[in-house]
Formats: C-alpha cells, structure tokens, sequence
C-alpha cells in the first residue's frame, strides 16, 4: 500500500504525543476521564498509525514491537500480584492501599495508591494485546493480499 | 529413568497412605479456611472416620493400582502403537483422581464436595476415553460423563436448595438446622439421585459396564474403589439428612435391592471378563445402598465395612482379568481357562480376592456379608430371604469368574507377563485374606466410618461364632444356594441370555442412545435453519430476540411503565445529536458501496459517542470514540483486502427478494422490543439506595473522583481482572487460528 508523504509525516509527528496522551489518560485516570484500558486503546491506535503510514516490515524495524507479547503477559501478571498480594498480607482480594480514610502521597494530581498499578497492568494488557494482534493480523500470509 | 510417572504416582499414593494413616491414627484433624468471603465459601476439610475410610481406602487401592499401571501401560501402549510417553497423561490423570478423592472424602462444605465430585467426573471421562483412538472408548467416555454429569447438575440443584433453605452449605451446620420436610426431601432426593448414577445404581448403571473400554486400571481403581465410591460415600456422609426422610429410605433399600438383583443376574449372564466385574460392581453397591436404606446402627456399620471390603478385592479381581488378558489375549471367558498351572501366584492372589468377595470364612468378605446379614434380619424376614438370595447370586457368578479362568480345559496358552501384574493382585489378596483373620483394624476403620454415617457411636462386632445364630444360617443357605447357581448355570443359560438380550432391547442404555440421538437431530436441523447464510444468523438471534422480549413485555403489568417525561431547554442538544444517529441508522438501509456503508456505520456509533458526552458520561464516550475508530478502521481495513472488482460487482447485483420484504420486518420487530424495553427502564423509578449511588459515595474514601475508573479499578476489580484474562485467552485464540500458536 502507498501512502503519501504527508500522511508519513502526520504519522511520524503524531506517534510521540499519542504516547503521552495515553500516559497521561493512564496515570490520572483515577482524578479524571479515562482508565488503563482507554489509554492502551490510545496507545495501540498510535502504533497503528504507523502501521497504516509505512508498513509492517518497517514500521517493526524501527519500533521495539517484538516484545508486545510480553507486555500482555507481564501486564496480566501485574494485574493479578496487585489482586494477591494483599490476600498474603492478610487482606481481602484485590484490597487497595492505602485504605479508606488514609492520606495518600500525591505527585502533582497523580495518587500513589496500589489501584494505579493495577490500572497500569490492564494498559500494558491492552497495549500488548492489541499490538500482537495488529502483528498477527499484517503476517505474511494476509499482507500479500495488501499490494 | 526406570522409576518413571508411573513410579512417581505410585510414590505419590504411597505418601497419601502413609500421610493419611498418621493423621488418623493421630486423631484426625482438618482446617477450615475462608475461600470466598462474600459467597461464604469455605476450604473445609477434616479427616473424621467416614473420610478416612473412603480417603485411605482410595490411596491404599491406589498403590496397589498405581503399581500395576507402571507394568500395564507399556504394554499397552505397545499393542495400541502410542509412544511410549503417553504413559505420562495416564498416570498423572490417575494422580489427579486420587487427589480428587481424598478431596471429596474430606471436603466439609457442599459446594467444595461438589468441585471435587465434577473432577472426579472430568478425569474419568479422559480415563474411560484414555485409548482415543477407539470409537467404542470416546462413545463409553461420554457416555459415563453425560450420565454422572448430568446427575451431578441436578446433584448441585439439591444443594442449593438446601443452602436456599438453611443459609449454608456446611455440611456440620446443615446437620443442625435441617428440619424434617418436604423441602429436605426434595433436596436430598435431588442430591441422592447424583449419587446413585455415580455409584451406577439401576435405572443408571449402563454407562458402567461400557466404561469397561478404558484400560484395566482405569477400571480396577475408579469401578472398584474411587469413582462408584464416590456416591455411596455422598450417601453416607449426609446420611443424618437423608434418614430425616423415611420415604427416602426406603427408596434407597428399594434402588439398592433391584440394582443387587439385576447386576448379580447379568453378571452371571455375561462372557467379558471385565463386564462381569463390572455388572458385580453394580451388584455389591446395590448392597451398600441397600443397607444405607436400611439404616440405623446396624445398615451405616454393615455398609462402610462392606465398601472397605469390596474395593480391595474387586481390585484385585480386575488385575486379574487385565493380567489374564495381557497373558493371553483373551477378553472372554471362554476364550480362557485352565490357567492354575500356568499362573500359580496369579490364581491364589485373585482366589483369595474372590473368597473374599464370596464371603467365606477366613476371608475378610465373611463380615461383610455378617454385617449385612444381621442389617437384613433386624428389618424383616422377608428381606433376609433377598439377602441371601443377592449373595448366592454373588457366589455364583464369582466361583464362575475364577473357575472359568484357572480350571477346566485350557484353550490358550498363557504367555509370560512382567512381575509386577501379579504382585499386586497378590498383595491385594493377601490384605483381603488378612483381614479374615485379624479384622480388628479394618473393623475399628469401618466402625469410626459408620459412626460418622449414623451420627451416633456404633458397635461394630466382626468376629467368628461358632453357633447357629441368624447371620451364620443365612450364610449357610448362601454357600448351598450359591453351588447349587453355579451347578445350575448351564441350565439357566438361556434364560440368562434372554435376559441379556432384553436389557439391551428395551433397557435404560436404549433410552440414553435414543434421547441422545434425538436431542443431536434436533440441534442438527436448528443449526441447518441458522446458518443458511450471515443474514439468516442475525436473523435467528434477533427475531427470538425480540419475540422473547415483546413476550416479556406482554406478561409485566404497564403501570407508570411508559411514561412521557417533559423536555427541557437544555436537552436540545442532546435531541439533535440524537436525531443525526437515528437518521443514520436509517441511512445504512440504503447505500450498495461497501466503504459507504462502513462510514455511514461508524457514523451512527460517533454520534451516539457524543450523545454519551451530552449525558454526562465522558469515559463512556471516550471508550465508545476509541471503539468506534477500531471496529471502522478494522472495516476499511477488511475491505481493502478484497479485489476491487469483486466489491463492485456484488454492489451491483440487483436485491434479493429476503432482503426487501424479509430483514426490514425483522428490524423492525427487533428493533420495537428493544425500543419498548429501554423505554420502559428509563421510565422507571430511581430506587432511593441504588449501588451506583452508594459507589458515586464510596469513590471518595477510595482516593478517586473518576467513579468509573474507581469502579472498574477497586469496587469491581475481581470482575476487571477476570476480563483482562479473558482477553490474553482471546489474544491466544487469534494466534492459534491465524499462526498455528505463534504470537510473533
């Protein structure tokens, strides 16, 4: 598939500022719109994008992209240590800290409660999912049919 | 490398026995752990006298198996042409049934029984169909699956009615709250009739002697001592509830009779060697029921020494038939015989097996059948006269079994098989004959066993007397009815080959393939009606869709259901972004291009994205805005693939006649019911406490001021987590499908 130089351009442009949309839909998604599954949309959006404008073959070259896999995986496991963890310090299931009534370090507007880090487990999950699937979508068998 | 899986499992119910045997002898114990709070469920166990029973005797039967399984399975293998390395799938399935077992014999709690009894069900339907590449062993798996699984639904039925009923599934706290009524008896009916299709009780027993397709020790541990176990043990362990029924009871000594009658009877009307153990099978638990029917002191005592003593021995009783076979490659009994000479250890570890299972003296099988004797005599006469009919038929076909096989002409050579077949049956025969002679731990076992069963202490008196009391004449009688069976036999062939035939005619095995067949025509020719083409699908989904709702609408009373509310200044824009999604909607109707159906498409879903906004729901809106650009650049996408020529030439083709008259219909009936139930819960009443409030109030306390994160996050976290996984399990479809596994 062709594509123009502006769309390139756009797309080259765009990738870094995606990136931190999503960063920031990611870590203030407990003080406003937004959560980890919204911002590894963004972010597979922005991967995708550059999917569009340049091509799988390159577009794997220039990105680190191969280890989309793991991040699903470790994001998953992030996921779950966030769930255990405090069933082994004697809590509950997924029991947050710091707990109700409890002041919490604040950086900026961000809160370092245990809640983000689950969050930002379900983004590496979605982010890593959605890239593996874009790769697996674009394999050679189906991209013969793209030209 | 010699030790192997096969070595590995063994050890592994050699530590189970051992451990298990410590505990018990220690006094037993148990651990109660909080498993899921919100649902009180518990990871409740405790090794009490009935668990130990069932537990030590699973373990126990399993070294000997287990032992047996290391020799068997290469040989096996060998005659099905597998490698050698499947051995490994066999023994751990094995090993995962004995954990099941003495997580079933121990569990406290309804619900966890229920988990172990379902991997009981899982690992015996693999087992049963372990030789895959039979279609007999895949039909025999599903069979036994489809009949113990489907008795277990209505099993965890009955359990949850009575934690409906009574608030819990603890089996102790049931035993105190539970009050005698037709509510109880429903329940434990419901949980009884599980229990009886595991232990293949008449009408369920069928699918038992088709399971014989599995590999001999598949059936010397799971249709002797573990699976068919598993029900009487169910019965025993809520005994205290069921004998609040008498009804229930008696349904029990009336299920446990037949089932003696007609597996004694079958089984002496058999050739398989295997079928005649396994139709004894049906036979001896008839027995067990039978005496759980009885009741009392002397039914709970008679039947936990009895499922003690028929599991060793018919164990070793199915060795036998595996060694035999593997010796001689005869599966019938007439294919065999006169193996005495050939096989010496063989012929007296199985004879002893089969004294005891005959009951005679000397053997641990006496008591058994004392026990049942005077559980028998103390209901009635007419009772003690079907017991010692039952055991004469049991006599019968078991000096069948053995003589068949060790005496008489011998028609096959016996070639020379690995040790380790017969040690087993010997050790096994051994116990059975020791136990006739120093019965005092098996009795203490059985007698903790019973007194759990009966909820009371129970005097279990196993010894020999030397006088002519009730037990000891009906045992005689049964020694006289059983020779006088066996001379007999060749008189009564015919009549037991009709019998045979009969069963198999108009059987409860005729009805299962019948219903069986029928439910798979019936699916067959809805699934053809569906899926004539994409079109026809939706249609099928949506039309019983709508009916079913316009059904649910017709039947809920309209009362302030529909109501009109009145519109403010400030819902103007919400009316027109509306308005732009419905005209949308409609436009989809009309284009033929592909791409110009896509983005009308996507048009409908980005304005409904701005519809969320104007509602006040901006991660709704934000999620169904990424949403909607993935599904349409997936659309573009897709469509970019086809050929150009091909797009345009279907957008060409003229409408068919099921598109112009057919789907508008359809749409608008789905289209309606959907209409009327969205209309409907948007009209009704705010509850004053509803969760959303009570999260909107709670997101607060838990540091957040985005509910919807905080929702997703912290207050329905586990839900969140479980869907993630989902989606990594999604991830790995799409990569099995499209790159044989390979994620990059």
């Amino acid at each position: 598939m062709v594509t123009t130089a502006l769309t390139r351009c756009v797309a080259r442009l765009l990738l870094a500022p995606v990136l931190v949309v999503a960063l920031a839909v990611l870590v203030k998604g407990y003080v406003d719109v937004g959560d980890g599954f919204a911002a590894g949309i963004i972010a597979a959006l922005g991967v995708l994008l550059q999917y569009l404008a340049f091509g799988r073959a390159a577009v794997e070259r220039a990105l680190p992209l191969r280890h989309a896999p793991r991040l699903a995986v470790g994001g998953l496991l992030i996921a779950i240590a966030t769930a255990v963890v405090p069933v082994v310090a004697g809590g509950s299931l997924l029991e947050h800290s710091p707990g109700a009534g409890v002041d919490v370090i604040k950086v900026g507007s961000v809160e370092l409660i245990t809640a983000v880090v689950f969050d930002v487990g379900v983004f590496a999950l979605v982010l890593g999912v959605a890239v593996t699937v874009l790769h697996l979508l674009t394999s050679e068998a189906v991209e013969g049919a793209w030209e | 490398m010699r030790l192997g899986a096969g070595g590995a499992a063994v050890l592994t119910a050699t530590g189970a026995f051992v451990g298990l045997l410590g505990v018990w002898l220690t006094g037993g114990g148990g651990f109660d752990v909080t498993w899921v709070a919100s649902w009180d469920l518990r990871l409740a166990f405790e090794l009490d006298g009935l668990a130990a029973l069932y537990s030590l005797l699973a373990a126990g039967v399993g070294v000997a198996v287990f032992t047996y399984a290391s020799a068997y399975l290469p040989l096996h293998l060998e005659h099905e042409g597998r490698p050698t390395t499947d051995a490994w799938r066999f023994h751990a399935l094995m090993v995962l049934f004995l954990v099941a077992m003495v997580g079933l014999a121990t569990a406290q709690d309804l619900i966890l029984l229920f988990a172990f009894w379902d991997v009981t069900a899982v690992a015996s339907y693999l087992l049963i169909g372990f030789d895959r590449q039979h279609r007999e062993a895949r039909l025999s798996a599903l069979m036994a699956l489809l009949v113990t699984g489907v008795s277990a639904v209505v099993l965890l039925i009955g359990i949850l009615m009575l934690r409906a009923e009574y608030g819990t599934t603890s089996i102790p706290e049931l035993f105190e709250r539970a009050q005698a009524g037709t509510g109880l008896t429903v329940a434990t009916a419901l949980i009884a009739a599980g229990a009886l299709a595991k232990s293949a009780q008449v009408p369920l027993h069928f699918w038992l002697p088709r399971a014989m397709a599995a590999p001999t020790p598949v059936s010397a541990y799971l249709h002797s001592a573990a699976m068919v176990a598993a029900g009487v043990f169910l019965l025993s362990r809520l005994h205290p509830l069921i004998e609040r029924s008498p009804v229930l009871l008696d349904v029990l000594l009336a299920v446990g009779l037949l089932s003696m009658g007609v597996g004694g009877v079958l089984a002496l009307a058999s050739h398989g060697l295997k079928r005649v153990l396994a139709y004894s099978t049906i036979s001896q638990y008839g027995y067990v029921v039978a005496m759980l029917g009885i009741g009392g002191a002397a039914g709970a005592a008679g039947a936990c020494f009895y499922v003690l003593a028929h599991g060793m021995a018919k164990s070793a009783l199915f060795m036998t038939s595996g060694a035999v076979t593997e010796a001689t490659r005869g599966r019938r009994l007439s294919e065999v015989g006169g193996l005495l000479r050939d096989m010496p250890a063989l012929a007296a570890g199985s004879g002893m097996a089969a004294a005891g299972l005959a009951a005679l003296p000397l053997s641990i099988g006496f008591f058994k059948d004392e026990l049942f004797f005077k559980a028998a005599a103390e209901r009635g006469a007419w009772l003690a006269v079907i017991a010692v009919a039952g055991a004469a038929l049991t006599f019968a076909y078991v000096g069948r079994f053995w003589g068949a096989i060790f005496l008489g002409p011998r028609p096959r050579e016996a070639g020379t098989i690995p040790r380790l077949l017969t040690l087993p049956v010997v050790a096994l025969g051994g116990l059975v004959l020791l136990g006739g002679v120093l019965v005092t731990p098996f009795a203490d076992l059985a007698r903790d066993a019973a007194a759990t069963t009966a909820g009371m202490p129970v005097a279990l008196d196993a010894a020999y007397h030397l006088d002519l009391r009730v037990e000891n004449v009906m045992a005689l009688a049964t020694y006289l009815a059983g020779m006088a069976l066996l001379l007999l036999r060749p008189v009564l062939g015919t009549a037991l080959r009709a019998t045979l035939r009969l069963g198999d005619r108009f059987g409860p095995e005729h009805l299962y393939i019948r219903t069986l067949a029928g439910l798979n025509r019936l699916s067959n020719a809805l699934h053809d009606i569906e899926v004539q083409d994409l079109r026809a699908r939706i249609v099928s989904v949506l039309v019983s869709g709508g009916v079913l709702v316009a059904l649910g609408i017709a039947v809920t009373p309209f009362d302030g259901v529909y109501r009109v509310g009145s519109l403010r200044s400030d819902d103007v824009a919400l009316i027109v972004v509306l308005a732009i999604s419905a005209l949308a909607a409609l436009a989809t109707t009309r284009p033929r291009q592909h791409l110009a159906l896509v983005l009308t498409l996507s048009c409908v879903g980005f304005s409904l994205a701005v519809a969320y906004e104007l509602l006040g729901a901006p991660d709704v809106a934000l999620v169904a805005v990424l949403v909607e650009t993935i599904l349409t650049l997936l659309f573009v996408a897709t469509l970019s693939l086809f050929p150009r020529d091909v797009l345009r030439r279907e957008a060409a083709l003229p409408e068919s006649r099921s598109r112009r008259v057919r789907d508008p219909i359809v749409g608008v009936l789905a289209g309606t019911a959907a209409f009327l139930t969205v209309w409907a819960g948007l009209s009704r009443s705010v509850p004053s406490e509803s969760s959303a409030e009570r999260h909107v109030s709670l997101t607060e306390q838990a540091h957040g001021s985005d509910v919807v994160t905080v929702i997703l996050a912290d207050f329905r976290g586990l839900d969140t987590l479980v869907e993630v996984t989902v989606v990594i399990v999604a991830l790995l479809g799409v990569a099995v499908l499209l790159r044989k596994g390979r994620l990059w």
